[in-house]
C-alpha cells in the first residue's frame, strides 16, 4: 500500500483522477488513515454534503496480506448524522481487494455539478469514473446483480442503495461479501450519503493480476499468523460461542441482566427474548439449510456470521447481527426472526444503517405512528424509505430528527446518533462510552480488547466503580488502535486473556512492517487517532456538554434493577483527560 | 416446595432430538433443589457439575437478574432464578463475566452477598441455560427431571414435527407406557397441573 488515489468528482471537464505517495500519512491504514486525513484536511465547519467533505476510503494495515481476520475497510468523512468525524468500519472483500492494488486510501472529493451519476471502476491499470444513469435509484441487490453482468464475479463492489442517493442521514455503503452479496456495510453516521453527495453510485474494485502484500519478514509473518490463528481457534468466545451462534449470542444475556432495552428503552427485559436468541437464531438458520458459521471475508477463522433462509430454503439475508436483532425485535416489541430477517434484507437493500432504522422505528411507535409490536407496520415503515416519501425521508434520517419531527422526548441518541442494544442504565460503564465517544453512540468505539496488557493510562483498579472511567478511556485508545489495523474487533477476546495472542498480533504487524512493535506502540497509535478525531470535534463546535446521555437516561429508572445512569457529568469529562 | 401431585413423564429420545429442548431450557426451567446453601454447592454437589467445568465453562451467572462474582457468596433462595452461561462475546459480553477485569463497568446490578437467614430446605428454583452449555448441561438437567406447567408442555409438544416424534423411542406416562405421539393430545393432562418429566438420551 504505497499510493493514494484523489478523485476530484467536481473537478472542471469532469472528475479527474490523481494518485500520488503516501507523505506524512505514511505507514497508516483503516481508521488511523481515514481519521488523520479528515482531521487535517477537511473544514470542521464543512457541510457534510457538501464540497468540501471527503470520503476517504481505507484499507486496514495488515489488509491484502496472507494474515487472518485482516480485511475491515475504514471508511471515514465528516458525518452528516452527527456533524462530528466519522469512522465506520465494515467487513466484505473491499478492504483485501485494494489493498492488493497498493491503494492505501482512495479519496473522493468535491463535488460535482449536475445530475449525473457515476461508477469508479479500479484496477491494476488504473482508476476510470464512468457516468452511469442507468443505475438510478437502483437498490444494492439490484445494483450489485447488473454489475455483475458487467464486470464478474472476481471483483469487490462498493455500492449506496437509494437511500445514499437520496442522502438520508441513516445511509450506509455496503461491501459485497464473499459470495458477492451487498451484506456488509459501513453503517454508522451516514457515510453513504457522502458518497451519494458526490454523485458515486459504485466502486468496483479487481484485483486481478495482483499477488498478496509480501511482508517484510515473511518467515516471522506466518509463525506469527499462525499463533495468532491457533489463539483464536482455542479461546471459547472465538473458537467455539462466536462461530457457533454469532454476536446474537448476546440477547439472552442482556435480557437476564436487564440491559435489554425494551419498546424503546422503556424496559431492561423483553418477555419474548428466547424467540429472538442467537441459539434460535442458529437452530433455525440450520434446520433450514441455510448457515449458522459464515465468514463475511475470504481469511476469517472466528466466521461469526451465518445464512438466513426463510422456511422454504431460500435465502433472505445473512445472518442479522445482536444489534440488528434487538434494534428490529425487542427495541419495538417484535418477537419473529423472520420480521428481524426481512427487515434487515430491506435496510441491506436500501442501504441504511441497521442500527440507526431500527431505532428509528422503534421512535415512530412510541409517537403513534405503529403498536410496538406490530410487525407489518414496521415493514411498512421501512417501505416508505424504500419508496423515498416524504415520511420515509424523515424515518430515513434517523432516531434524532423522527424524535424531533413527531415531537418524542425519549429518543436514545448521543450526537444524534441512535444508541446500540445495551442499556446504559443497566451497564452504567458502556454509558461512558457511549457519551464520550468522537463517534456518537457507538457500542464498539471501546469494544474489548487488551487494556489489562496494555495497562494503558497506568494500572487501573478495575473493581472499583472510578475506574469506569479509566476503562472506557483506555477500550477506546486501544479499539482506535484496532481499527487501524484491519483487523475484526472480535478478536478482542483472545487476545485479552491469552497474552500470546496479543503478541502474535504485535508480532505479525512488526514482522510486516520489519519494526518490532510494542504494547505501547499500539497505544501510542490509538492515543493519536483519538486525539486528532476530538480535536476536529472540538473545532467543529463540540463541547463538552455535548458529551452527555439524553435526560431520560438519568430520570427514568428501568425495570428490573430501577437504575438511572448516575456517572457525574466531572468524572465523564475526565475520560480524554490524559 | 408445594405438595400438590405431580403427573409423572418419562421420555427416552434419540440424541438428535436434544436440540428440541433448547427453547424450554433457555426460557428457563423449575427443578428441584436444596436451597440455602451456596451456589456453589448447589452447582458442584447437587448438580454434580464437575468445580473445574464449573470454573472454566461456567463464565457468566446470573442469580435473580445480577451477575455474580463469587460462587461461595451467592446464596440461593427459594425460587431463584439462576442463569449459567459461557462466555460472551463483546464489551458488555466481558463486563458479564464472573470475576472479569471489566465488572466495574456494571457494578450497580452485581449480586452481592446475600444477608439474613436462608432457610434450609427442599424447594424449587428456576433454572435457564445459555449458548454452548445448552447441550454441554442441558441432558443433565432433563435427565434429572423439571417441572413444568402441564399448558405450556402441551403447547411444547403440540408444535413438533414428525421428526420429533419419530426420534421418541419411548415414552412412560406415571409409569404406564403411552404411544409418543399422543402426547401431543390437549387434553392428556389435567388443566393447571404440573408434569414432572425426565428426558434420557442415549449419552447422557
Ligand atoms: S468475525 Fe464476523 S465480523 Fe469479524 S471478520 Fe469474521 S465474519 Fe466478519
Amino acid at each position: 500500500m504505497d499510493k493514494i488515489a484523489r478523485i476530484d468528482m467536481g473537478a472542471a471537464g469532469g472528475p479527474k483522477v490523481t494518485v500520488g505517495d503516501l507523505g506524512e500519512y505514511a505507514g497508516l491504514g483503516g481508521r488511523a488513515m481515514t481519521s488523520l486525513m479528515v482531521a487535517a484536511e477537511v473544514h470542521p465547519l464543512a457541510h457534510p454534503l457538501g464540497a468540501e467533505n471527503k470520503l476517504v476510503i481505507s484499507p486496514g494495515m495488515l489488509s491484502g496480506t496472507t494474515g487472518s481476520m485482516t480485511g475491515r475497510l475504514s471508511v471515514g468523512c465528516k458525518s452528516p448524522l452527527t456533524g462530528t468525524i466519522k469512522e465506520s468500519n465494515a467487513g466484505g472483500q473491499a478492504a483485501q481487494v485494494l489493498a492488493r492494488l497498493g491503494y492505501a486510501a482512495v479519496v473522493l472529493e468535491g463535488k460535482p455539478e449536475g445530475d449525473d451519476l457515476y461508477k469508479i471502476v479500479i484496477n491494476k491499470d488504473g482508476i476510470q469514473v464512468i457516468v452511469d444513469n442507468s443505475l438510478k435509484l437502483m437498490d444494492n441487490y439490484p445494483l450489485v446483480a447488473k454489475l455483475r453482468q458487467e464486470y464478474g464475479d472476481k471483483v469487490a463492489y462498493m455500492t449506496i442503495g437509494s437511500a445514499g442517493e437520496r442522502k438520508l442521514l441513516a445511509a450506509s455503503i455496503a461491501c459485497t461479501d464473499p459470495e458477492l452479496r451487498p451484506t456488509r456495510h459501513c453503517g454508522r453516521g451516514g457515510v453513504g450519503a457522502v458518497m451519494g453527495a458526490k454523485r458515486v453510485k459504485a466502486i468496483i474494485i479487481d484485483d486481478a493480476g495482483m499477488k498478496m502484500r509480501p511482508p517484510k519478514d515473511p518467515e516471522k509473518y506466518r509463525d506469527a499468523n499462525r499463533k495468532f490463528v491457533e489463539g483464536l481457534r482455542k479461546h471459547p468466545v472465538t473458537g467455539e460461542g462466536l462461530p457457533a451462534y454469532g454476536t446474537n449470542v448476546l440477547t439472552n444475556v442482556l435480557n437476564e441482566a436487564g440491559g435489554y432495552p425494551t419498546n424503546n428503552f422503556k424496559s431492561g427485559q423483553f418477555a419474548d427474548s428466547a424467540k429472538l436468541s442467537g441459539e434460535t437464531q442458529a437452530a433455525l438458520e440450520i434446520q433450514r439449510g441455510g448457515s449458522a458459521t459464515h465468514g463475511c471475508h475470504r481469511g476469517c477463522v472466528i466466521q461469526c456470521s451465518g445464512i438466513y433462509n426463510d422456511k422454504d430454503g431460500n435465502y433472505v439475508t445473512k445472518q442479522p447481527e445482536y444489534e440488528t436483532v434487538w434494534s428490529h425485535g425487542g427495541h419495538c416489541g417484535i418477537s419473529n426472526l423472520d420480521t428481524v430477517a426481512k427487515l434487515d434484507y430491506m435496510d441491506d437493500n436500501i442501504g441504511v444503517d441497521t442500527i440507526e432504522m431500527g431505532v428509528t422505528i422503534g421512535v415512530a411507535m412510541d409517537a403513534g405512528l405503529a403498536e410496538f409490536g406490530d410487525d407489518a407496520a414496521a415493514i411498512r415503515l421501512m417501505e416508505e424509505v424504500e419508496k423515498g416519501t416524504p415520511l420515509g425521508r424523515v424515518l430515513g434520517s434517523g432516531a434524532a430528527i423522527t424524535g424531533k419531527v413527531f415531537g418524542v422526548e425519549r429518543v436514545p441518541v448521543v450526537k444524534d446518533q441512535a444508541l446500540p442494544a445495551y442499556d446504559p442504565r443497566a451497564v452504567q460503564g458502556i454509558g461512558v462510552t457511549y457519551a464520550t465517544t468522537t463517534q456518537g453512540a457507538d457500542h464498539t468505539a471501546g469494544y474489548a480488547i487488551a487494556t489489562n496488557i496494555l495497562k494503558v493510562g497506568g494500572d487501573v483498579d478495575p473493581l472499583k466503580t472510578e475506574g469506569q472511567i479509566e476503562l472506557s478511556r483506555n477500550l477506546q485508545i486501544a479499539t482506535a488502535a484496532i481499527d487501524s489495523t484491519g483487523m475484526c474487533l472480535f478478536i478482542a477476546f483472545a487476545i485479552m486473556d491469552q497474552p500470546e495472542t496479543f503478541q502474535a498480533l504485535l508480532d505479525m504487524l512488526g514482522s510486516f512492517h520489519g519494526i518490532t512493535m510494542t504494547g505501547d506502540d499500539v497505544v501510542a497509535l490509538g492515543k493519536k487517532v483519538l486525539s486528532a478525531e476530538r480535536d476536529f470535534n472540538t473545532r467543529a463546535g463540540f463541547t463538552k456538554h455535548h458529551d452527555r446521555l439524553p435526560r431520560f437516561f438519568y430520570n427514568e429508572p428501568i425495570a428490573p434493577h430501577n437504575q438511572t445512569f448516575m456517572m457525574k457529568d466531572e468524572e465523564l469529562d475526565e475520560v480524554f483527560n490524559w | 416446595m408445594k405438595n400438590e401431585r405431580k403427573t409423572n413423564l418419562i421420555l427416552n429420545m434419540d440424541q438428535d432430538q436434544l436440540g428440541d429442548f433448547f427453547p424450554l431450557l433457555q426460557k428457563g426451567v423449575t427443578v428441584e433443589a436444596h436451597v440455602g446453601c451456596s451456589l456453589e454447592l448447589l452447582l458442584t454437589h447437587q448438580w454434580q457439575i464437575p468445580a473445574e467445568y464449573a470454573a472454566q465453562r461456567i463464565t457468566t451467572i446470573f442469580l435473580n437478574s445480577r451477575p455474580i462474582d463469587s460462587l461461595a457468596t451467592a446464596i440461593i433462595n427459594e425460587d431463584a432464578v439462576i442463569a449459567l452461561s459461557g462466555a460472551m462475546p463483546g464489551l458488555v459480553g466481558a463486563t458479564m463475566r464472573r470475576g472479569g477485569y471489566y465488572a466495574a463497568m456494571r457494578e450497580g446490578i452485581t449480586h452481592h452477598a446475600t444477608n439474613g437467614n436462608v432457610v434450609d430446605r427442599n424447594a424449587t428454583v428456576r433454572v435457564k441455560l445459555f449458548n454452548l452449555l445448552l447441550p454441554e448441561l442441558g441432558p443433565g438437567f432433563l435427565q434429572r427431571g423439571i417441572i413444568i406447567p402441564a399448558g405450556e408442555l402441551s403447547r411444547f409438544f403440540n408444535g413438533k414435527s414428525e421428526h420429533f416424534w419419530q426420534g421418541c423411542r419411548s415414552a412412560l406416562l406415571d409409569n404406564f407406557p403411552i404411544l409418543p405421539h399422543l402426547l401431543s393430545r390437549e387434553d392428556l393432562f389435567p388443566d393447571q397441573s404440573t408434569v414432572r418429566l425426565s428426558v434420557n438420551f442415549p449419552n447422557s
